[in-house]
């Protein structure tokens, strides 16, 4: 149900459904090779590939030949001329695979031109003036901020430039993979990381490359997919340049129809439209409830003891806000307090605005189709 | 030849009496506070086999999940996290690590000793107490809620996460590796001393170098894990920060204690397995083992190599690149003891006189499985393949070829080569051969296809997944039905010899090892006094009884037991 | 009926001590075996031998059981230097001397012991068992005075290090804790504050996590707790009942992760005392066995196992003692 959420919202407000780039129906092992290096890596993955299928076969095909030939015979006597050692042999197949692992060592760490592998050394190396992004990881997605201060849920790169991801997580271990370019880092908290790619084929808005998740992080674990556009650099600047501004452009009016489903993406894994409990209070109902004041939190106190005027947060409005700032602050009982993390820095005053809006209009939003049901209301 | 020698020393007493180990002395107690290591193998044996059926319903639970992208017979991906969990925690701490060396090694390494027990019988029966009482905090772990933190407890996840059994499994595990760790030194100890007279180093059996490297092992390596989990422990429960970030500690760190003991665990699953191998190969065969040196050498080699590769599961996690280069160059030091004993026992089957029993069809679908599962961790220990490979289906493919298409299946081929021995019982070798050839193909379905699912980019741990995978998917999942029933019907053959089944000889194969020269089941205190002994690879001495409608090893044959035995002509 | 009680003990690697070679009880009859000498054994040698083999296996794995912390002491101490040498002020170089001593003079007794055993002399062998198990209490009553010492000053593992004292002046800190932290100092890497703590801490006094959080890092920067007590009108220090101030949260010198250092060295000493534990069990087994005349020149066996183990559990000490006690 997440999974399915999460990409019509996207879809909500990307232009046409995308669909992934794979592998699987095409080659047998490998997905697209789509970044500059992966090509190389998967020249490794071949090579290791045909000198495992050929000791197999030679395992193989003499145990089998073994056993037909040197069937026991009918009766209990048994033949006494197998030998038991042979020096020569012992010291040949020791000797060829030692040199065989140590090729392949060789050209897994360093590559070679000649056999066009890319080595280790080439992976972990970025250019020096790849672009760099920001990607933080956290429970349960991720954030990708770029240079000019743009927040996306998913990763937009330029074609044909290398590009620096610099990786963190805010809580647990997350790892940064991407397949299709054949990366992956692991996001440790409080440690900065850093891997590099460069992608020369456009995907274009219509297509995409996976991101996953690769280290066992919980509950969301395999819903933190997210996807990864390649656009032409005159397309990228464009998207950027939207991307900046596409909040501050939204009428204040229309700002919670149009900005609401979008920034919601960033909450829907905790967060249901439709009343099922998940990590957090499902956000149907939930304006009610805060304006009625019957909720609790789980010191005991209710909604009414700490809004309204006069009381602490005087309008529902400033506590809401304050939930996305500050959650550990106040936590409605029966959740956990280290269950949401703050945005604090993430979302503007804007974005709060947008999301407090698509709180009080939670009842006009269909969170299967990602669509509204009703038009913008105007606000007074 | 096949006359006996009417010489009364020259075949060991195989029927003294009726009276043997399990009917010695009857009721619980004589079992509970039993000082037998016969005795507390098969109690070992019990519980292993009912552990691996527990941890592989939670595998056959996890599969049906995975069937289809999306819920399948759970919506709730905290449910199928802790199936995941479970399957692999069980498996590892309470199956494979002990399997061998407790369940079989406890039974078969004092008789192929000659001796009346292992050294320390006291300290084996406790550790036979340990492990019961680790499975039982596995079982308080899951009435306190379960635990959804994969086998490996990953920081920061393990300590935060708050399903309630996290502790109470970590102090399971904590005592299981102390059961693993009088098993280890009872066996150093009992090797290096209870020898029987001309049994040097090099004329043991293999299967008592394999335990020999596997108790070092054992002994070296589990403390460090016994550390970690403690510090988990008190991670978790009071904070003190080396291993949480905001505390000021380093997640990479458990992280390193954590695989400095589980790499050389996972040396402690094959090596006994690759020691049954040997036995299985050279008495199905017939045939004296080839490379006998060399094969002594590489356990003892992987044994030593395992400690110093554990990096290789990290490559990705943030540490140094040279670090990383060196572990990549030293994980594939490991691989050449490997590859030379692959070769060994192929050539063990030239010029062999290969009876396909059982135990045989084990060793051959070890030898294929071994060789694939082996042959994929070079993709794992080449640093730019791992980057891509690590913590995808890839890695889940390459360890269940070796840990359970290799290990386990020695294992279960071990159990019925030793089974007449154990149980005075013959099994039916059709109903035997049929369970292990559905069990290798049903094996092959399930896991080959991980292989692509990995190279494909399918990430592990993952309850939901994208469409495009679905069809691998489906079928590993068949393949699990298949293996399982395999294993069901491994189960009816074995356990309805009990009643059914044929009575053994003392020697049914025709093996020239001690334990095929005392009775089927063996009597209390195995051998009156310690036999010497001449090589126990040269079958020319194994001959068949009619009357006993099995072999006998004829002592009087052996030149080396025997000054005035007949010259033998041909090869040695 | 071999006793096989004292391989029960709740702690796993202490039932080496009853299984380094099996006693008196074991006798078959059908061989002329000493009493002493287990039935699958050919010789008293051997199952000395074996014994000894058995103890030294022992001893490696808990060389491998300490060694973990060591290592964990070590990545400690170089990834916070100022850490280990500030907090080792605070440990008492005497009492921790004097237990380096108590120790190595009941390993002489242990080692006496076993030649006592060996040669025969039963009293004196008694003796120095007790001597040494003197030894064992003596050690553990000094660490009872240490630890319960720095537990009154809070100088405990984790974030409890920071938790204010429950009275008067430590309402006041906690008050003024819970403000809005000051700018970290430069190149201190900070947690987010309005972040939940992690991890889920166990019951912590007096305070809320708001507090811990910015304690978390030094509290560098703010007033003394005692002049913000003045300021505010409140009694502070000798006159205040049952006040005692943690010192340590009002040093503005103290590192940030200072926490760190207490846990290892509660996790490392308090292992040792574990172990010291233990080897007191293991000695008044010993004392009990040679009271009933079981040991002799033909068989001391479980003597020398057990000094063994007396051994390296002093030998440990030895390391810890100047890690913690000596080096700044």
């Amino acid at each position: 149900m997440i999974s399915s959420v999460l990409a019509i919202t996207a879809s909500a407000m990307a232009t046409a459904q995308a669909t992934p780039l794979i592998g699987i129906g095409d080659d047998f092992w490998l997905p697209p090779a789509a970044s500059t290096f992966a090509e190389g890596l998967d020249q490794m993955f071949h090579f290791i590939n045909w000198l495992c299928y050929f000791f197999f076969a030679l395992i193989a095909v003499l145990m089998v030949v073994f056993v037909v030939k040197y069937r026991a015979p009918k009766g209990h006597s048994f033949r006494t001329d197998g030998p038991t050692h042979h020096l020569p042999m012992e010291l040949t197949w020791l000797i060829i695979p030692l040199i065989l692992v140590i090729v392949i060592f060789w050209l897994g760490f360093a590559g070679s031109k000649t056999l066009g592998v890319e080595g280790y050394v080439g992976l972990i190396t970025p250019p020096r003036n790849a672009y760099e992004i920001q990607a933080t990881a956290k429970k349960w997605s991720w954030l990708f901020k770029y240079p000019n201060g743009v927040m996306s849920d998913d990763l937009y790169i330029p074609a044909g430039e290398p590009i620096k991801m610099v990786l963190r997580a805010d809580d647990v271990l997350h790892s940064f993979f991407i397949p299709n370019f054949r990366v992956k880092r692991d996001c440790v908290p409080e440690r900065y990381g850093y891997l590099w790619f460069q992608a020369d084929e456009p995907t274009g808005h219509s297509k995409f490359h996976h991101l996953f998740c690769a280290e066992y992080c919980g509950t969301g674990h395999s819903n933190m997919n997210r996807r990864v556009f390649v656009l032409s650099r005159p397309d990228f600047d464009a998207w950027l340049a939207k991307e900046a501004s596409w909040l501050d452009v939204i009428p204040d009016d229309e700002l919670y129809f149009k900005a609401g489903p979008k920034l919601f993406a960033r909450c829907v894994t905790c967060h249901s439209l439709d009343g099922t409990r998940l990590t957090g209070p499902s956000w149907k109902g939930l304006w009610d409830r805060i304006n009625e004041g019957s909720g609790r939190f789980t010191d005991g106190k209710s909604y009414r003891d700490l809004i309204g005027p006069g009381k602490q947060f005087q309008t529902p409005e400033d506590y809401i806000r304050d939930s996305i700032l500050n959650p550990a602050g106040h936590v409605v009982d029966t959740y956990s307090p280290a269950g949401m993390p703050t945005f604090k820095g993430q979302l503007n005053d804007k974005a709060i605005d947008a999301l407090i809006g698509m709180i009080r209009h939670v009842d006009e939003f269909d969170p299967k189709t990602g669509q509204w049901l009703k038009a913008a209301e105007k606000k007074e | 030849m096949t006359t006996i020698n009417a010489n009364p020393d020259a075949i060991l007493d195989t029927h003294a009496s009726r009276d043997n180990y399990l009917t010695h002395t009857r009721g619980f107690l004589s079992w509970a506070f039993t000082l037998d290591h016969k005795r507390i193998g098969v109690m070992y044996l019990v519980g292993v086999l009912t552990a691996f059926f527990v941890g592989g319903i939670f595998a056959l639970l996890l599969r049906t999940e995975l069937l289809t992208p999306g819920a399948t017979i759970t919506a709730d991906p905290n449910v199928y996290n802790q199936w995941f969990t479970l399957h692999g925690a069980i498996m590892v701490f309470l199956v494979i690590i002990p399997s061998i060396p407790a369940a079989l090694g406890n039974f078969i390494l004092p008789i192929m000793l000659g001796a009346k027990d292992v050294a320390f019988p006291r300290l084996n029966l406790f550790s036979f107490w340990l492990w019961m009482a680790g499975a039982l905090f596995a079982v308080v772990a899951l009435m306190r809620g379960g635990f959804d933190t994969g086998w490996t407890f990953y920081v920061p996840y393990s300590t935060t996460t708050e399903t309630g059994g996290v502790i109470p499994v970590v102090v399971g595990v904590f005592i299981l590796g102390f059961s693993s760790i009088f098993t280890g030194m009872n066996f150093v100890v009992t090797i290096h001393k209870l020898r029987p007279p001309g049994m040097t180093w090099f004329r043991m059996p293999l299967f008592l170098w394999a335990l020999y490297s596997t108790a070092l092992i054992q002994v070296l390596a589990t403390p460090v894990l016994a550390i970690t989990l403690l510090l988990l422990i008190v991670e978790r429960a009071v904070g003190i920060g080396i291993f949480t970030p905001s505390l000021g500690g380093d997640p990479v760190l458990f992280q390193h204690f954590f695989w400095f003991y589980s790499h050389p665990a996972v040396y402690i699953m094959i090596l006994p397995g690759m020691g049954i191998v040997s036995e299985l190969f050279a008495v199905h065969a017939h045939r004296h083992i080839f490379g006998y040196r060399f094969i002594a050498y590489s356990s003892v080699a992987i044994a030593i190599f395992s400690f110093l590769v554990w990096g290789h599961h990290m490559f990705v996690s943030g540490q140094s690149p040279l670090i990383n280069t060196l572990f990549s160059a030293i994980s594939f030091s490991v691989a050449i003891p490997s590859a030379v004993k692959v070769f060994n026992w192929t050539a063990t089957l030239y010029k062999g006189s290969i009876s396909l029993t059982t135990p045989m069809l084990y060793a051959l679908a070890f030898l294929i499985l071994f060789t694939i599962g082996g042959l994929t961790g070079l993709h794992l220990a080449t640093l730019n393949t791992d980057v891509h490979l690590h913590d995808t289906y890839f890695v889940v493919a390459h360890f269940h070829y070796v840990m359970m298409g290799s290990a386990l299946i020695a294992m279960i081929g071990g159990l019925h080569h030793w089974w007449p021995k154990i149980t005075g019982r013959l099994y039916n070798e059709r109903l035997g051969s049929l369970a292990c050839i559905i069990i290798f193909i049903g094996f092959n379905v399930t896991f080959f296809t991980q292989f692509m699912l990995g190279s494909h980019g399918m990430p592990r741990r993952y309850y939901d997944y994208q469409p495009e995978f679905t069809t691998y998917h489906q079928i590993s999942t068949m393949g699990s039905y298949i293996m399982a029933s395999g294993f069901l019907i491994t189960a009816w053959c074995l356990l309805s010899s009990l009643w059914n089944g044929e009575r053994s000889p003392a020697n049914p194969w025709g093996g020239r090892s001690l334990e095929w020269q005392c009775s089927s089941p063996p009597p209390h205190d195995n051998f009156p006094t310690q036999p010497r002994v001449g090589d126990c690879y040269d079958f020319s001495c194994v001959v068949w009884s009619e009357e006993e409608n099995g072999y006998v090893v004829d002592r009087s044959l052996d030149p080396e037991l025997n000054p005035n035995a007949p010259k033998r002509a041909g090869a040695h | 009926m071999s006793s096989i009680t004292a391989g029960t003990q709740g702690h796993g690697h202490d039932a080496h001590g009853a299984h380094g070679a099996h006693g008196a009880h074991d006798a078959h009859g059908a061989h002329d075996h000493p009493p002493f000498l287990a039935h699958h054994f050919e010789s008293p040698q051997q199952q000395f031998d074996s014994a000894k083999l058995g103890m030294w296996l022992f001893l490696a794995t808990e060389v491998l059981f300490f060694g973990g912390l060591f290592v964990a002491y070590a990545v400690l101490r170089m990834r916070f230097p100022e850490v280990f040498s500030y907090a080792s002020h605070y440990l008492d170089t005497i009492m921790g001397g004097v237990n380096t001593a108590v120790l190595i003079l009941s390993s002489l007794t242990m080692a006496l012991a076993v030649r006592f055993a060996q040669t025969g002399r039963k009293a004196a062998m008694l003796i120095c068992l007790w001597l040494t198990l003197a030894g064992a209490a003596g050690f553990m009553v000094i660490k009872y005075f240490e630890y319960t010492h720095k537990i009154h000053e809070h100088l405990v593992w984790g974030t409890t290090f920071y938790v204010p004292p429950d009275n008067a002046e430590g309402q006041t800190e906690a008050t003024e804790l819970a403000k809005e932290p000051p700018p970290a100092p430069l190149g201190v890497t900070v947690a987010d504050p309005t972040q939940p703590a992690l991890p889920v801490l166990a019951k912590v006094p007096a305070t809320d996590a708001a507090a811990i959080k910015p304690a978390a890092r030094a509290p560098s920067g703010l007033a003394s707790p005692r002049e913000m007590a003045k300021a505010e009108g409140i009694k502070t220090g000798e006159g205040t009942t049952g006040a005692h101030p943690s010192l340590h949260l009002e040093d503005r010198k103290m590192p940030p992760n200072t926490h760190l250092f207490f846990g290892i060295y509660y996790a490392m000493t308090g292992l040792h005392g574990v172990h010291v534990i233990a080897g007191g069990v293991m000695l008044i087994w010993l004392i009990w066995r040679g009271m009933r005349g079981d040991f002799g020149p033909k068989y001391y066996t479980p003597v020398d196992a057990g000094g063994l183990y007396w051994h390296i559990v002093d030998l440990v000490w030895i390391f810890l003692f100047p890690l913690f006690y000596l080096i700044h």
